[in-house]
């Protein structure tokens, strides 16, 4: 950090004296740990815009061996925000740039207890598609997916939006039918969404066993072209770098562990790295949400459970299109580099561990098979497990609430990534003019209390 | 001199500890030629026998990539075998005929044009797919599809055969895993203390590093396998992986074919890959260590490899690694390595000591005359360049001061890595040690879980053997102390001053990693994510180290204050295949089934069932059963026997509607909601006794709703005295129905009064039908008719059907289907759970109004049904015909006001032969739901019909006389 710093003073790059020095990563051993945070901050505070990306850029980095900018810099934490956002994922960062973007709120922290993007937004499948069931969740990830076709452009950083196509299966006439139900809904929000029969499924899916043999035969399938797969790590470190630029302050190892209150009115923070007063705070956090609600003693309809995934081995690209399946209840997509990324929905129980189990694997890969019976070579490599904090009505929770100045942006399943960057455009709005912007209006917390529930339970069960 | 003894050029005289069989020698193939091989042959040390340097081509520069650690994690020997991608070349045992070839190279390893892609190698920085490729948006298909084609996995077989994998569970008392000295003497030690031991081995042989050692280390060795071979307790699996360790010591061990182990390689039916899942007392983990790579330039070329590799090599397989060597060793392997080079005839031109300050600065390309050279040796031609694998390999090393030295086999021995996943599963963080220069157990380990060997400290061999007994006897359950491991001081080497491969498979370099850092990703987590260093296919195992100690020198942190990553399962990868296992989800059949295909039943799969769905002319089907009499197996309909006196509390529970106080024989219709107040299930409950009730649900609802009724048992009514036994398939179900059921009846039943005073409609009765007892029948009309459903004990099913059928004959008696059943209910306005309800259909919504009853005390989903807001607002569920009678909407299809609201929705439809026309159901917004409102349905193509909402949702006989007649 602290060399990267200096390398804006000295554009010719590094002139060091001994074999390391020369590659700018030594430092010197006396000085104590926080001096130096301090002075990296001090150095990376005086530059502002880091420089753009384009293959210009690359070339001219490439041939000079210039090392580039800090993506996001170091601060030491500050007394006053105009607005606090707990969780540096892909919720809390959009939202962030938004405020900084669109609204011209610059004085905005975003804490984060661990490093950015490490939650469910380091976690998910980068899956994204918008023919959802209901028109409230139609519009809201129809808005989103556009904006992920536009955020590479417009974060001058490659997010790798791949609209590569998103099939989810009908294994029944029940399945084929709620799959008509969801076609029709999205064709009149203009959403490209259409029921697909058995041939064309295996035009689209060559791995797949398209044949009646099959326990459960792919009958048909409901075809979403414009549905895809986005880097989900780019999303994260595109928003930083881009609200970074923007003067929004990231703290990363920063835990909130108390937010105080002054009658209903929320007036500050308290973190592991000191107190911080703010008349807003945002919770943009997942699988905490509820824990980060009880700071202000405001209790939310919402269950935690863990939601697993894995990958394999690679191999030579053979899937184009995100396969979803529900009766199987096994989500698989293939990766550039060649991985399967395989998932399934959340654990049928309560919890906040995030390590995998061996029944997770064994049931995935068992699904997968019946779907494509040619991978069983493949090797698993790896798996994970997220959380995800679950509402009623499977629909997130967002808005303001009975605490003044405590705004919410959370209890979004297995759907948060998707949603990120609209989220992030409506809840900067509704912090920034404090009128709670149509399109989520549906997903107010008072609407459980009043009967109002938005019901995308049976569209969103795998997807994620 | 033959071509293929000309391959062997570099195969060794008979070495002590060789594992290969000379008198039987083979040929496999490796890029269309063949290559001579003998049985405990590896494929790499069969072809690295012949001189092949090369065999594969990295991820991202392509460069040629060769022996690295000649163990299953080597990075560069990944290979593809026949159909089988992704081969580890290093571990896999050669078999006579294999077809060996390289992945992801295009045309060949030789000539492989996406090697261009190192020309702009030094625009392909770390992150560099992140900085481009941004615009224009119409071109992002087209560089989606580059990047595609440069993945460089196997390929999958075009046309799969179908392979056997399996899975088998056990319970040992002891796992212990890894078959080194430490792990052979844990188990001997823990089986001679009465533990039965299961003792696992990643490679075909026991023996660890001994097996590569000198004749002490084989002495010992032999010793040891007598006392594992003589302890029956102890069953050893080879070419095995302990890949997981999950909470309560739940250990997941990938079984792989082994020469005469459990699974063999070959055969028709040999299993491929085996899971074995095991439940242990007790977890000694004894991985051993894993060699650690130096970071360098030129540190990925061919002939760079670990002193562990050659001592492998030359050992096991009787391979010479090279011609002419120069050695860096920091320790006893690396000293060990040059005796062992020595031996083998090559030529150590130099042993650059790293405990007195030697150090190299990088690895050097082949000069021109070497290239020569090593051609002429294979042969020379187009051929050679193919073998080698271009010109990547080494051909000298510099030394810091700017010495230069040829040679064209490059050791490094700079130090270990302890494979700590198994305990880091086990809620371990391992700590660096800077005297030890490396990562060690952290000591907080999950009870039953212990570290042996290797990983948990150094020692003379005597020493660590001692240990390992201890902590063997330990495992077993008795008591004793442990003497401690004493650690030895190592130089701390990660990297030289220069810049190298830290990731093997992902090609991340140091450069890339230090370049992260200064970007912003400067903890391990962000570098990780953003190089992507640790995350191919070794998972971290030869890398993390070296990563680490990057990231921790650029950030100018410590190694413990820059930590690891977290080690996750697998540790070892396990195909998708083995996880599954043999998939047994057999199609449930009535008994009935048969005879229905045999009549000409179009067999329809429904969840877990086979059903008729129709036997060829649906409609005629429903005539039938309006004018004479049907039969239809309802077999899969859910049948759950409850059995106690608080039955009737449970049943107040679940149903909407209340329970207690019904007569014996009395049968009730209820709906059963979610927690959230949605429509789970519906159906009819009889009590058959004085604490004797049965339950149907419907065919999809069986396991729902049983776990439903356990899930409450179990959780909130421990208290209560209730049995339930799913009774579905004990009993074979015939509904009988029509205006001639009872006369069909009557000439069947005994021991029943059938008139209608005395069995009424919504009654049970238990007697005997056909000559068989014990059967029960309902009296129910769900499609409108007067109508019987027999319960008889599913062996007499096909006979009392084939009985009813004679029986009826003169009646006129028919088998009707599903699809007519369908239509049937339509007719009737009677709902299909889930076709007619969804996922937020709560009962008001359902019109079922009448079956909840707010007022009761509780039951399941009441307080979401009592809410502000509930009842008024749902959609409705209603009776609509199409105004035009011809016209049958497919389902569903959208009813809107105005462009774009949606008012609802056709959720059945159907045409009724019995009225000649068009029926629907469909919810309605409340505001459409009034008899005659006239609501606009939208078509698949998009043009729109009316439809008028009715006054009942029975389109026939609405006041339901014919059922009670």
């Amino acid at each position: 950090m602290a060399l990267a710093s200096s390398a804006w003073t000295e554009p010719t790059g590094f002139t060091g004296t001994g074999g390391r020095e020369k590659d700018g990563v030594g430092s010197t051993k006396a000085e104590s740990r926080g001096a130096r945070l301090g002075r990296v901050a001090r150095a990376v505070g005086e530059a502002t815009r880091p420089r753009r990306y384009s293959a210009g850029a690359l070339v001219a980095h490439g041939v000079t061996g210039r090392p580039w900018r800090p993506a996001w810099r170091h601060h030491e934490l500050g007394s006053t925000y105009d607005a606090v956002i707990v969780g540096a994922g892909v919720h809390g960062l959009a939202t962030a740039y938004h405020l900084a973007r669109d609204h011209g709120v610059r004085k905005v922290a975003v804490l984060d207890k661990g490093y950015l993007g490490g939650g469910s937004s380091g976690r998910t499948s980068g899956i994204v598609w918008s023919n959802y069931l209901t028109p409230e969740g139609v519009r809201f990830y129809d808005r989103s997916l556009r904006l992920y076709g536009e955020l590479s452009g417009e974060l001058n950083f490659n997010v790798m939006f791949s609209p590569r196509g998103h099939l989810t299966l009908a294994h029944s006439d029940a399945s084929l039918r709620a799959m008509r139900w969801r076609a029709e809904v999205s064709k009149l929000h203009g959403v490209d969404s259409e029921v697909v029969g058995p041939e064309e499924v295996r035009r689209l899916v060559p791995l797949a066993d398209v044949s009646s043999r099959a326990r459960y035969p792919i009958m048909g399938a409901l075809y979403h072209p414009s549905g895809g797969t986005v880097r989900h790590d780019a999303v994260n470190w595109g928003y930083a770098r881009a609200a970074d630029a923007l003067g929004v302050e990231i703290h990363q190892g920063t835990e909130v562990l108390a937010i105080s209150t002054a009658g209903d009115r929320v007036t500050g923070v308290t973190t592991n790295r000191g107190e911080v007063s703010t008349p807003v705070v945002v919770s943009c956090t997942a699988g905490w949400a509820s824990l980060v609600s009880d700071m202000v003693g405001l209790s939310m309809p919402i269950i935690t459970r863990p939601l697993q995934a894995a990958v394999t081995e690679p191999v030579q690209v053979l899937l184009d299109a995100v396969v979803v399946s529900g009766t199987l209840d096994v989500q698989v997509s293939q990766t550039d580099r060649g991985e399967l990324v395989l998932g399934a929905s959340p654990d049928p129980f309560a919890s906040y561990s995030m390590r995998g189990s061996l029944e997770f694997t064994e049931e995935v890969a068992g699904r997968v098979l019946q779907l494509m019976p040619s991978v069983a070579p493949m090797r698993l490599l790896r798996q994970w497990s997220g959380l995800c904090d679950i509402t009623p009505d499977l629909s997130p929770i967002m808005g303001p609430t009975p605490v003044e100045g405590f705004l919410v942006d959370v209890g979004w399943g297995t759907n948060g990534f998707m949603a990120g960057p609209a989220a992030g455009q409506a809840m900067a709005e509704l912090v920034a003019t404090s009128r709670t912007p149509e399109l989520m209006a549906a997903f107010d917390l008072a609407r459980f209390a009043e009967g109002r529930l938005v019901e995308e339970r049976d569209a969103a069960g795998v997807g994620h | 001199m033959t071509a293929t003894a000309r391959r062997e050029a570099r195969r060794l005289p008979r070495q002590p500890g060789e594992v290969i069989d000379r008198d039987r020698r083979f040929e496999i193939t490796w890029c269309g030629r063949p290559f001579p091989a003998y049985p405990g042959d590896t494929i790499v040390s069969a072809l690295a026998a012949s001189g092949v340097r090369a065999f594969s081509r990295s991820s991202r520069y392509h460069r040629p990539r060769g022996i690295l650690t000649a163990s299953f994690h080597d990075p560069g020997c990944t290979v593809q075998v026949g159909g089988e991608p992704n081969v580890r070349g290093a571990h896999r045992r050669a078999e006579p005929g294999m077809v060996v070839s390289p992945q992801g190279v295009w045309p060949s390893l030789g000539v492989d044009l996406k090697a261009v892609s190192q020309l702009v190698g030094p625009l392909m920085g770390a992150g560099s797919q992140y900085k481009t490729f941004m615009k224009p948006v119409a071109l992002l298909p087209a560089y989606q599809q580059v990047r595609k084609r440069l993945a460089n996995g196997g390929r999958l077989p075009a046309d799969p055969r179908p392979a056997c994998y399996d899975k088998r569970y056990a319970h040992p008392d002891v796992v212990v895993a890894g078959g080194g000295p430490a792990g052979m003497a844990a188990a001997v030690a823990a089986a001679r203390a009465g533990a039965g031991v299961m003792l696992v081995e990643e490679e075909y042989e026991l023996g660890g590093h001994l097996r590569w050692g000198g004749p002490d280390e084989l002495a010992a060795l032999a010793q040891l396998r007598v006392e594992v071979e003589s302890e029956a307790g102890i069953e050893v699996l080879t070419n095995s992986v302990v890949t997981g360790r999950y909470e309560g010591n739940w250990l997941a061990i990938v079984q792989r074919p082994a020469p005469g182990g459990p699974i063999e390689a070959g055969g028709p039916q040999a299993v491929v890959e085996r899971l074995v899942k095991a439940r242990a007392r007790s977890l000694v983990v004894a991985p051993g260590l894993i060699e650690r790579p130096y970071v360098f330039e030129g540190n990925h070329r061919p002939g760079v490899m670990l002193s562990t590799a050659v001592r492998r090599l030359i050992n096991l397989w009787a391979v010479k690694p090279g011609e002419e060597a120069v050695v860096l060793t920091a320790n006893s392997s690396g000293d060990a390595a040059v005796a062992d080079l020595q031996r083998a005839g090559v030529e150590v031109v130099r042993v650059v000591d790293a405990r007195r300050g030697g150090g190299i600065v990088r690895a050097l390309g082949p000069a021109r005359s070497r290239r020569q050279r090593a051609r002429e040796a294979l042969g020379g031609g187009l051929e050679a360049v193919l073998l080698l694998g271009g010109a990547g390999g080494v051909g000298g090393v510099e030394l810091p001061g700017g010495e230069r030295l040829e040679c064209d086999l490059l050791v490094t021995a700079v130090g270990w890595t302890a494979p700590t996943s198994l305990l880091d599963m086990a809620g371990d963080r391992p700590f660096y040690d800077e005297r030890a220069a490396r990562f060690l157990p952290g000591g907080r380990l999950a009870e039953g879980v212990l570290a042996a060997g290797g990983i948990a400290g150094d020692g003379p061999l005597d020493q660590m053997v001692e240990q390992a007994r201890a902590i063997g006897r330990l495992a077993a359950g008795q008591r004793g102390e442990v003497p401690a491991s004493p650690r030895e001081g190592h130089p701390a080497l990660f990297r030289s001053s220069t810049h190298g491969m830290v990731d093997y498979s992902g090609d991340v370099s140091s450069r890339d990693l230090v370049a992260a850092v200064r970007e912003g990703y400067d903890s391990i987590e962000l570098a990780k994510r953003y190089t992507t260093a640790t995350m191919g296919p070794s998972q971290g195992k030869l890398e993390v180290a070296n990563a680490v100690a990057v990231v921790a020198e650029a950030t100018g942190r410590t190694m413990d204050e820059t930590g690891t990553t977290v080690w996750r399962p697998p540790y070892a990868p396990i195909s998708l295949g083995a996880l599954a296992g043999p998939r047994h989800e057999p199609v449930r059949r009535s008994p009935m089934q048969a005879w229905h295909e045999a009549h000409g039943a179009e067999p329809v799969v429904e969840g877990q069932w086979v059903r008729p769905g129709h036997y060829g002319d649906p409609e005629a089907e429903v005539l039938g059963v309006r004018h004479a009499v049907g039969l239809m197996d309802v077999t899969p309909r859910g049948k759950l026997d409850l059995k106690g006196p608080d039955v009737p509390k449970l049943l107040d529970l679940v149903y909407a509607n209340r329970w207690a106080g019904r007569a014996e024989g009395a049968v009730g219709y209820g709906v059963m909601c979610t927690e959230e107040g949605v429509v789970l299930d519906h159906g009819v409950t009889g009590r058959v006794g004085p604490a004797h009730y049965l339950m149907s649900t419907t065919p999809a609802g069986e396991a729902t709703v049983w776990e439903w009724l356990e899930s409450w048992l179990q959780t909130a009514h421990p208290e209560w005295k209730v049995h339930v036994t799913p009774l579905t398939a004990a009993f074979a179900s015939i509904d009988v129905a029509g205006p001639r059921s009872r006369q069909l009846m009557e000439r069947v039943v005994e021991g029943v009064d059938l008139s209608p005073e005395a069995f009424p409609h919504m009654e049970v009765r238990r007697g005997s039908v056909c000559g068989v007892p014990g059967c029960y029948m309902w009296r129910l009309g769900s499609t409108g008719e007067l109508g019987y459903e027999v319960n008889v004990p599913a062996s007499y099913g096909l006979f009392v059907w084939e009985t009813l059928m004679d029986r009826g004959a003169d009646l006129g008696v028919g088998a009707f289907g599903v699809e007519a059943q369908g239509v049937l209910l339509l007719e009737k306005g009677h709902l299909m759970v889930g076709q007619d309800t969804d996922g937020s259909t709560h009962p008001f919504a359902a019109s079922l109004d009448w079956l909840v009853e707010l007022d009761k005390h509780d039951f399941a989903g009441r307080p979401e049904l009592v809410g502000p807001g509930r009842g008024g607002g749902h959609q409705r569920l209603v009776g609509l015909q199409p105004l035009d009678p011809a016209l049958v909407p497919p389902e569903p299809c959208l009813i809107v006001e105005g462009e774009a609201t949606i008012s609802g929705r056709v959720t059945s439809s159907r045409r009724s032969p019995t009225l000649g026309r068009s029926i629907c159901l469909g919810l309605v917004a409340p505001h459409l739901a009034t008899p005659g409102t006239v609501v606009t349905v939208v078509l698949p193509d998009r043009t729109r019909v009316g439809a008028r909402v009715m006054e009942h949702r029975a389109h026939f006989d609405p006041e339901g006389v014919r059922l009670r007649a």
